[in-house]
């Protein structure tokens, strides 16, 4: 059986967080944009790219916690010979968790906004821009989140040191 | 400070620092875990109506403008409304199928229809059950028709082929008399009905029983199937219909009132529970001495208010008309306030049905006026709703 430090061990459940938890938020998001959409598209075709777009929009949250969860591997886990304080690993689960919570509300958020943009938008296609921008609003948790779990790497010592 | 944190660990009686960081992920796990479970849930309960309320919205966003009823009123024909109306692609496909107001009806009942067959779970059973709305509109046109002579033809005009019996509609319009339409319904919700029906129209010879029999049937179990709120959606939907079956209840009452009628002559007209007015409070009403004993007795209720405006209307001109108006802007007002405070439930649903209604009534106020009365553009809007 592989050793493993129990900073590593800490490190891979904060990656798991950062991508597990961001892509809940973004998921059910998306599905919420989506199925607005669908519904949408149902009474007015012209309206698929549009949809296309408002459901993307919850996507971001999961490309965030993804890239989180990358750096957190790459840094930490896929280093051969690498053995991760604990401390360490603890700053690398503050990092995930970071993006990870502040990913699922901020998906979950933009994805009601964003369906309920859709049907802003089929009852009356002069509310597109509007509703783009209410839907980018809760956008701002997610990079919150970002930020503050780079600023843990960088300043916990786990990028870079 | 790693002292004090081990002695903590020590006193946990806890073996090793690596069993407390387990024990504080597992705690935080559970913690956030329950948080999760509370954030989601409320999310989750909107993501069945996403579907069914951006269709709506769609349709909402076609309903008929202000513009449009200009438009459409200084029409100077019937056949200039057809032409307006085959513009408009909701109405289009039915314009030349059928005579104008069926095409309008057979709209609606599509509406109807396509709402019952999206409707998340929850909802499903009234929104299903307010189907059979068609089928004893169609049942009363068919037993009308048969009264006052009309051709087969002339009866199929009448008929909308949307709801359950939508399939034996042609059997029942070739039926003969009243009893082979009865005959046909064997085996449905309405026959027996009918058969209690029956006797009181041929004592009396006026079809008014059989028609409120039908329409009391309708709300007595459209209110039964929304009468069991489980959350914000249902409560919103019991208390629409319990409204439309309150203020039914109240203008049979009025009208009843108002040409002298007695407990005993309203009593089997009466849908016999409501929503603010209860089976004691209908029977008080029903037992009141004129309109001013009702508007009174409503006391303590939403629509007091309402009627209370009203009554000085009604002494002045001896028509309930007002009262009527003023208890239709009610529905249309519930309708309009669950449509803005339960956005992603039922509420677009709702406040739809209701303005498409509306549309419809519209829509045949400015066909009536413009083919029986040749009526003008201005009279014809102070008529709208």
């Amino acid at each position: 059986m592989v050793e493993v430090a129990l900073g590593t061990a800490l490190a891979a459940i904060g990656a798991g967080i950062a991508i597990g938890f961001a892509g809940l938020g973004s998921g059910i998001g998306q599905g919420i944009a989506a199925a607005g959409s669908v519904g949408a598209v149902a009474e007015d075709e012209d309206m698929f790219a549009r949809g296309i777009i408002f459901t993307a929009l919850p996507e971001t949250q999961a490309i965030y916690g993804f890239l989180i969860a990358i750096l957190l591997m790459v840094f930490t886990i896929m280093v051969p010979g690498k053995e991760l304080s604990a401390t360490l690993g603890l700053v690398a689960i503050g990092a995930g968790a970071a993006i990870g919570f502040a990913g699922l509300g901020s998906g979950m958020g933009q994805g009601i906004a964003a369906s309920s943009s859709v049907g802003s938008v089929v009852e009356d296609p002069d509310m597109f821009a509007r509703g783009i921008i209410f839907t980018a609003l809760p956008e701002t948790q997610a990079i919150y989140g970002f930020l503050i779990a780079i600023l843990l790497m960088v300043f916990g010592g786990l990028l870079g040191g | 400070m790693v002292e004090d944190i081990s002695t903590i660990i020590t006193s946990l009686g806890l073996p090793s620092t690596e069993a407390f960081i387990a024990l504080v992920i597992v705690v935080l796990a559970i913690i956030g875990l329950i948080a999760l479970i509370s954030v989601i849930r409320p999310v989750l309960s909107m993501y069945p109506y996403t579907y069914p309320n951006a269709r709506v919205r769609a349709r909402k966003g076609r309903l008929f403008t202000d513009k449009q009823y200009t438009e459409i009123l200084e029409s100077q024909s019937i056949e200039e409304v057809k032409n307006y109306l085959r513009g408009l692609p909701e109405y289009a496909k039915y314009i030349d199928e059928y005579p104008l107001e069926k095409a309008l009806d057979t709209q609606l009942a599509e509406t109807y229809d396509l709402i019952a067959r999206i409707a998340p779970d929850n909802i499903k059973d009234p929104f299903d059950f307010l189907l059979k709305k068609w089928d004893i509109r169609n049942i009363k046109s068919i037993i009308i028709a048969k009264e006052a002579g009309l051709s087969l033809e002339e009866t199929l005009n009448l008929v909308v082929p949307f709801g359950e019996l939508s399939d034996k509609l042609n059997t029942l319009v070739d039926a003969d008399s009243i009893d082979e339409i009865l005959n046909n319904l064997e085996g449905t919700d309405y026959a027996p009905i009918l058969e209690d029906a029956i006797p009181t129209y041929r004592e009396t010879g006026i079809l008014l029983p059989i028609e409120a029999s039908l329409d009391k049937y309708l709300l007595e179990n459209l209110l039964r199937t929304a009468a069991t709120p489980e959350d914000d959606n249902t409560a919103y939907l019991h208390e629409y219909v319990g409204n439309l079956v309150d203020i039914t209840n109240i203008k049979i009452i009025l009208r009843a009132k108002a040409d002298g009628l007695k407990f005993e002559d309203i009593e089997p007209y009466i849908i016999s529970d409501g929503y603010q007015i209860r089976e004691w409070k209908l029977k008080d009403l029903m037992e009141s001495e004129d309109v001013s004993g009702v508007v009174n007795g409503l006391e303590g209720t939403d629509y007091a208010p309402l009627l209370s405006e009203s009554l000085t209307d009604y002494h002045q001109t001896g028509s309930i008309a007002s009262f009527e108006k003023a208890l239709d802007y009610h529905v249309n007002d519930t309708a309009n306030r669950i449509s803005m405070k339960n956005q992603f439930g039922i509420g677009p649903m709702i406040g739809y049905l209701n303005k498409k209604e509306k549309e419809i009534k519209n829509l045949k106020i400015i066909v009536r006026g413009k083919r029986e009365k040749d009526l003008s553009a201005s009279v014809l809007k102070e008529m709208l709703v």
